[in-house]
């Protein structure tokens, strides 16, 4: 990168030659840029004054700057802090009980010694092949287990997942040596005490592999809140935001064939483009932030299969 | 092996189990099902001196709507009002416009309990759900529960509902035919000193675009899309080029975009588009309206209703002023614009239909579900006006549901608003389908092959932006070859039976 290194006899071997390395900078930069530049524009568009949005089009560098959506947000939008409770808790709980549940299931599916682990499997295995469809789980869902309109339709649903399990089983399998797991018999511990003390502290990285998996699942899950959600005060996040963009596409949609007193109506009950941008801004940001963290385990459990001794 | 199985079973029932622990408990505080309903009947059962004790019953209500968040407490204040009129209460369940019809489907599909149901023509499919026997025939609750709302509605709404010689929703009370009109910024017809009086097709237009055009370069006289307005009812409405002629005598299907009427209007607008009276980018534009903010416009298309130009003028802060194309003509569509249904599986459905006549006979009633609490949501300003208080946390789509002339005016409306609806209502002729409801089942494919014949042109095609002298006759091509001949013969002969019939 220094112009003098480049001149210097010792030169690293993994140096690539100046021109190629600019390019390839280049190409990576501007590819993360068109990633970053929508959610650049939404926050900008959610500081821009309404007017001037509805008079200029949207702009990196609006005329004039405005607070009012975030003002009207904070003054009207408890439904906001209600979401970001929902989809906290749902998460938080979500996540623990995913990894609890795809935690135990895997390993009793890793352990040869299990006798039924065959049955079990295929069991697992089966419902990635099939699921039963839309109607029969909500039957199942609404009208069997009654969890219409509380947390457990946001989080069971999703819960225990045959793909994590299948990755956790073989993780297990590969890692966990069954020398480990003898040891720790030869010593007298019991099932238990293996688990918890031998076999989950070396599985850390796969353990922390599912739980981000479903910590993005659980935040972003808008389709069982569609499904199972009714009342205002448990929409999370992600179904609110999608809730007010398909009213709008939907408007959009039938303005032709609606009376226009009508729909006039319904576009009076959608909050402003500045507002909507506003809501997207605080319903991402957290996650954005949250996402660096999690991303060392990430990398960490992605790598740590692929060399072997 | 065997064994395996027996435990898997002893898992899942433990685990299934388990999970209705969980969530009977969080439902304990909300009575969420009709089964909970006879719980509040206690302070109203005294009321009723007659014979049998009537118990409350609790009537849940889907209804279409941005859920608004003083929902429970308006919910609460209209039970308090019923429950000793009707004895029953009502829980309404707001579900937004986006997902309103997908999560009806899912309900009605599961058989899920509720008993009122909001739906339309373009919304939970009225004609569809009817034919499949989704809701409860109303014909005889209308003689007698439903007495009050028969005699509020125009008979043509009724008339116009009917599925197979039945009817299986109530109509709210509003505008029942469809008036398509010009509609002209005042601001920009007066600086201009333009004459409105000679518009009446879109060819009429012309002299008036390009004087705007001279004088404001900068500004597309028509800002967007603009619906078309051709002389023929459609059996099919999202197939716009199946259709007979409004004048029609002997119900012959032809297709529309083969008439001479369809190459006129498409080049007219292919003339404007060129001229520069729309913008650039009009095929693909997904703007709902932002124009009607900046006043950067001359002219768009509506559909009217009595003193729309009020209502336009009022929303956009300037005048707007509105010149009709035709007269009030009464469509299918447009009679089933907005219909409250009760549940084919519904355990109540006299109540419902108790609760439902009461939307279209008590002012107290509609007024506080359609605008809220007195004081709260809105403040009255007259006997029958009222103003609503911004931000106060409710508001509620009052075309949905009942009477909507028992509703109150705002403040700005002309006192005589009601009449004018009646009037119009009145003064519409029927359209020559109306009443005819299309079986589609036989041509699905076809059908489904059209549609995707239209969308690929039909955006392009008639916001001008290509040359119908060469396109039209193709997309013509390709729709016969996507199945135009079976489908029409199958709709005309649907049509000439539904003809014998009557």
């Amino acid at each position: 990168m220094n112009p003098t290194a480049k001149r210097t006899k010792l030169r690293d071997i993994h140096r690539l030659p100046f021109g190629w390395n600019a390019l390839l900078h280049l190409i990576a930069g501007g590819f993360a840029l068109s990633c970053l530049f929508p959610f650049a524009l939404a926050i900008v568009i959610s500081f821009t004054d309404e007017n001037t949005l509805a008079l200029n089009g949207y702009s990196i560098f609006p005329e004039k700057w405005s607070m009012f959506a975030y003002d009207y947000i904070f003054r009207t939008g408890d439904q906001l802090l209600h979401s970001y409770l929902v989809t906290l808790s749902v998460t938080a709980i979500g996540t623990l009980l995913t990894v609890a549940l795809t935690a135990l299931y895997a390993y009793a599916l890793s352990r040869k010694a299990f006798k039924y682990r065959k049955g079990f499997t295929f069991l697992a295995f089966f419902t990635m092949l099939f699921g039963g469809g839309l109607v029969p789980s909500y039957i199942i869902v609404a009208q069997m287990l009654h969890l219409k309109d509380t947390i457990w339709a946001l989080i069971l649903p999703m819960a225990l997942n045959a793909f994590n399990i299948v990755i956790l089983r073989t993780f297990f399998q590969t890692m966990i040596p069954d020398a480990i797991v003898e040891s720790g018999k030869i010593d007298g511990a019991g099932e238990y005490k293996i688990l918890f003390r031998l076999v989950l502290p070396l599985a850390l990285p796969g353990l922390a592999t599912i739980a981000l998996f479903s910590t993005l699942g659980f935040w972003n899950d808008w389709f069982n809140a569609l499904l199972y959600i009714d009342s205002n005060r448990m929409v999370p996040l992600q179904a609110m935001l999608m809730r007010i963009e398909s009213s709008m596409q939907f408007i959009i949609q039938n303005s032709s064939i609606l009376n226009s007193g009508e729909s006039r109506e319904m576009l009076a009950s959608l909050p402003q483009e500045t507002s909507r941008m506003a809501m997207v801004v605080l319903a991402t940001g957290p996650i954005v932030l949250a996402y660096p963290f999690f991303q060392r385990y990430f990398v960490e459990g992605l790598t740590i299969g692929a060399v072997k001794d | 092996m065997k064994k395996g199985w027996m435990g898997t079973t002893a898992v899942l029932l433990t685990a299934s189990l388990l999970a209705a622990g969980c969530g009977s408990k969080g439902n304990e505080e909300k009575p969420s099902a009709s089964a909970n309903g006879s719980q509040g009947a206690s302070p109203s059962a005294s009321a009723s001196g007659s014979a049998k004790t009537e118990e409350n019953v609790n009537l849940v209500w889907y209804t279409i709507g941005t859920p608004p968040k003083d929902l429970k407490k308006v919910n609460d204040a209209v039970n308090d009002y019923i429950k000793d009129k009707i004895h029953a209460t009502v829980e309404m369940k707001l579900l937004d416009w986006g997902d309103y019809s997908q999560k009806m489907q899912i309900i009605i599909a599961s058989g899920e309990p509720y008993d009122i149901a909001f739906t339309s023509s373009w919304a939970n499919d009225y004609f569809g759900n009817a034919k499949k026997g989704a809701f409860y025939e109303l014909d005889g609750l209308l003689e007698k529960e439903g007495k009050g709302a028969k005699e509020a509605l125009n008979p043509a709404f009724l008339e116009g509902t009917k599925v197979n010689g039945h009817n299986y929703g109530l109509p709210t009370n509003k505008e029942l035919p469809q008036q398509r009109v010009f509609r002209f910024n005042k601001t920009l017809v007066d600086k201009y000193k333009l004459d409105l009086s000679q518009v009446k097709t879109i060819q009429d237009l012309e002299p008036l675009l390009k004087t705007v055009k001279e004088n404001e370069p900068g500004l597309n006289p028509i800002p967007g899309k603009i619906a078309e307005f051709l002389p023929f009812d459609l059996p099919i409405n999202d197939l716009p080029f199946i259709g007979v002629p409004l004048d029609t005598k002997e119900y012959k299907l032809i297709n529309v975009w083969d008439t001479p009427e369809a190459m006129s209007y498409l080049e007219t607008v292919h003339k404007y588009y060129q001229a520069g009276y729309f913008p650039k980018d009009v095929a693909t534009q997904t703007d709902a309206g932002d124009y009607f903010k900046t006043g950067k416009w001359l002219v768009d298309v509506a559909d009217a209703q009595p003193y729309a130009d009020n209502l336009w003028s009022n929303d956009a802060g300037y005048g707007v002023v509105s010149v009709p194309m035709q007269d009030p003509i009464t469509f299918n569509w447009s009679v089933a614009g907005s219909l409250q249904a009760i549940n084919a599986k519904s355990k109540h459905p006299e109540k419902a239909m108790e609760f439902l006549n009461l939307l279209y006979t008590d002012a107290n009633l509609v007024n506080l579900i359609d605008f809220g609490i007195e004081g709260v949501h809105y403040k009255k300003t007259g006997e029958q006006s009222k103003d609503a208080i911004p931000d106060s946390g409710y508001g509620f789509p009052a075309f949905t549901t009942g009477n909507m002339m028992l509703t109150y005016l705002n403040t700005n409306d002309p006192a005589d608003k009601w009449e004018k609806f009646k009037e119009f209502n009145d003064s519409a002729t029927s359209a020559p389908l109306l009443g005819f409801q299309a079986d589609t089942s036989s041509i699905t494919t076809e059908i489904a092959n059209l549609k995707n014949a239209k969308d690929s042109t039909y955006n392009a095609l008639f916001s001008g932006t290509i040359d119908p002298k060469d396109n039209l006759p193709k997309v013509n091509k390709k729709l016969k070859d996507s199945g135009l001949d079976k489908v029409m013969a199958e709709l005309q002969k649907q049509i000439d039976a539904w003809r014998a019939s009557k």
